[in-house]
């Protein structure tokens, strides 16, 4: 019997995922096959019971989907000559099996460095300077996944993979123009593939429409293309994006639209926001000095499941110093909703969660509180498109949806569920929020005198947005 | 520098931008804000890398989606272009909040629009390579840098990439000076 080199895994949202032998030794790698065990959407779940997918097969999609966007874009008749002539990768025919197989492999191993639960706590629970980012370019480059990828044919460079896993965002490392392409077939802010994954097999599992749309039309229509910012210079020959073609359009404001709505109604829904924040303080309490340890070994030893026992352990002890957060989490007993942002509290004072927040924290004290504003996500987003005469025209000249699509904006404040309703009364009192919201902006200036005099020459760790899904 | 602080000034850089015949798209804001921090020392805090279209900040990216996601700015297409950025009334109401800080960066905010003025996206790559260069390797002769940028950019010409290097030594030196006589004023008051 001849010996098979191609293999398939059914996948629900795909059908079926193909990959080569070498591919395989990847996927069956420990650090690959951690990833059966962490949840692709934290405690979402408590919400849309679906939900219960991993970071293992939505890895396989992005490894499925990156090779389908890749085989478009460097099709010899996709390519245009200006395009051509800025990029020679694009001309040698024989390297393109290659190339193809380092962006497989990177798509399929960006999440390795993914802590238990995915986003729901990396942010509080891993020291400053790093993120899962930072752990999956450790995992790339540990002697493990070293030995796997040279035994591949052609080996593969682990740095390359891992820069290319980890994108231009993250890794701190100057891309050349080939290298940012590639990277942007996986972690793109457009047509990134890991982004066309998730919004499917999210809705998928949690059983919501919102995250549906035409991705294999889209993805067809995927070519490289300068990007079109105000009148060109006589001799501009600015470095390609990854833009479509007009035919993909619709496809393409479904894509974004989904995500517009996928945020609104999943990532960012107000119940999953309270149990990520349970979960924070949980683990703050649960992990050695509050924090995830950071080598590879440990971290490849640390899963959901180990997690899962910790809040149960913890939960039936009433004296343990994590009960609280452990058994609101198991009996589902969350922080209520006290307060969400609305656009005209917006124009008030452009931080309105966060003054709610202080003044809730002086009413009811630290503990009885909690403050979310996730990273803000989404909105228009400005991509080339080939219109039918073969012009190139930016995304928001030619889509009204596009180029009126707000960003995700959501600022959550949650109370204790026995303090919701005194807060709840004087909050609703005639002129509370202004108070609240002019005593902020007051204090803000008052503070105008010390930031002049302090300031650092960088950002304030504290006042980025964290969380987010 | 606190969020509400970058963006008054990043706001104020747009209006100065537009002032001064700008497109003001994103890339004309990016590469604004890295002469602003970096060719005149404003502390924004933004991490830059040399990406597609020269120096690039992904946080900046963020803090603009932010931004809009807060009403400070908002994006005006104008076709067959790309859109523009352009403060909101909500994000000139914030600017006049923070009335020292603006006044203390205005000059520098003004000087670099001026600098950058109308050019277009092509020129902007060329010219902020060339400080990213200059900054990144102080040491290093003329020579070396032209060579360096060719390498990383092979589209540009040898002749554009000299000329956005004397350019950006031109704003340095420039800058350097009345940076100096600033400080010294500052320090007799």
């Amino acid at each position: 019997m001849a010996i098979k080199h191609h293999h398939e895994l059914r996948d629900p949202v795909h059908s079926f995922v193909t990959m080569t032998t070498y591919e395989r030794a990847v996927v069956n790698s420990r650090p690959v096959q951690r990833l059966r065990h962490i949840s692709q959407l934290a405690l979402s779940s408590l919400v849309y019971p679906g939900a219960t997918h991993r970071r293992f097969e939505h890895s396989l999609g992005v490894m499925h989907l990156a090779g389908e966007a890749f085989d478009v874009l460097t099709r010899r008749e996709n390519v245009r000559d200006e395009v051509r002539d800025l990029i020679p990768q694009l001309n040698a025919d024989e390297q393109l099996p290659y190339w193809r197989s380092v962006v497989r492999m990177a798509a399929l191993c960006h999440d390795l460095g993914h802590l238990p639960f995915s986003h729901a706590a990396e942010h509080e629970t891993l020291p400053d300077g790093y993120s899962h980012e930072k752990l999956t370019e450790l995992v790339l480059l540990s002697p493990e996944m070293r030995d796997v990828f040279s035994d591949m044919v052609p080996s593969l460079s682990p740095e390359l993979v891992a820069k290319l896993a980890i994108g231009a965002k993250k890794s701190h490392e100057n891309f050349d123009v080939w290298e940012a392409i590639l990277s942007e077939i996986i972690t793109g802010d457009a047509f990134g593939v890991d982004r066309i994954d998730y919004l499917l097999r999210d809705s998928l599992h949690a059983g919501v429409a919102y995250g549906r749309f035409d991705h294999s039309r889209l993805i067809q229509t995927l070519r490289l293309l300068s990007p079109v910012q105000g009148p060109r210079d006589e001799d501009d020959n600015s470095e390609p994006t990854i833009g479509i073609e007009i035919g993909g359009l619709g496809s393409a404001e479904a894509l974004l639209l989904a995500r517009y709505f996928m945020f609104g109604q999943v990532y960012f829904h107000h119940v999953r926001v309270a149990y990520d924040l349970h979960l924070i303080d949980f683990l703050k309490s649960w992990l050695p000095n509050g924090m995830y340890a950071t080598d590879v070994s440990t971290h490849l030893e640390t899963t959901d499941n180990e997690v899962w026992v910790g809040i149960r352990e913890a939960a039936r002890n009433s004296s343990h110093p994590a009960h609280d957060p452990a058994r609101r989490i198991l009996e589902r007993d969350h922080y209520k909703l006290l307060y969400a942002r609305s656009p005209s509290h917006r124009e008030i004072w452009s931080e309105p969660g966060r003054a709610v927040f202080g003044w809730a924290v002086d009413e009811y004290g630290p503990d009885a509180v909690r403050h979310q504003r996730p990273r803000k996500s989404g909105g228009s987003v400005d991509f080339p498109v080939v219109e039918m005469g073969g012009s190139i025209s930016s995304s928001l000249a030619v889509s009204d949806v596009l180029s009126n699509l707000p960003p995700n904006a959501s600022d959550l404040v949650f109370i204790r569920p026995d303090l919701r309703a005194d807060a709840d009364s004087k909050l609703k009192k005639d002129g509370k929020l202004r108070e609240i919201f002019d005593a902020a902006a007051a204090r803000e200036k008052l503070e105008e005198d010390v930031d002049v005099v302090n300031d650092m020459p960088t950002l304030d760790s504290n006042d980025m947005e964290g969380g987010g899904a | 520098m606190k969020r509400l602080v970058r963006a008054a000034i990043v706001g104020a850089l747009t209006d100065a931008l537009v002032d001064e015949g700008s497109w003001a798209g994103e890339t004309h804001v990016q590469k604004g804000t890295f002469f602003l921090q970096c060719a005149a020392y404003v502390p924004l805090g933004y991490d830059f890398i040399m990406y597609k279209h020269g120096p690039f900040s992904f946080s900046l990216r963020d803090d603009l989606v932010s931004f809009r996601a807060d009403g400070l700015i908002t994006l005006r297409p104008q076709a067959p272009y790309g859109p523009r950025l352009a403060m909101t009334d909500q994000g000139r109401r914030l600017r006049d909040t923070f009335p020292k800080t603006i006044t203390r960066y205005n000059e520098e905010i003004r000087r670099v629009a001026r600098f950058l003025n109308s050019r277009g996206v092509g020129e902007l790559e060329r010219l902020g390579t060339a400080l990213y260069l200059r900054d990144s390797h102080q040491e290093w002769t003329d020579k070396e840098l032209l060579s360096e940028m060719r390498k990383l950019k092979p589209h540009v010409r040898e002749q554009q990439a000299a000329t956005a290097l004397a350019d950006v030594r031109s704003f340095l030196e420039l800058d350097s000076s009345t940076a100096a006589s600033r400080f010294s004023a500052n320090s007799e008051s």
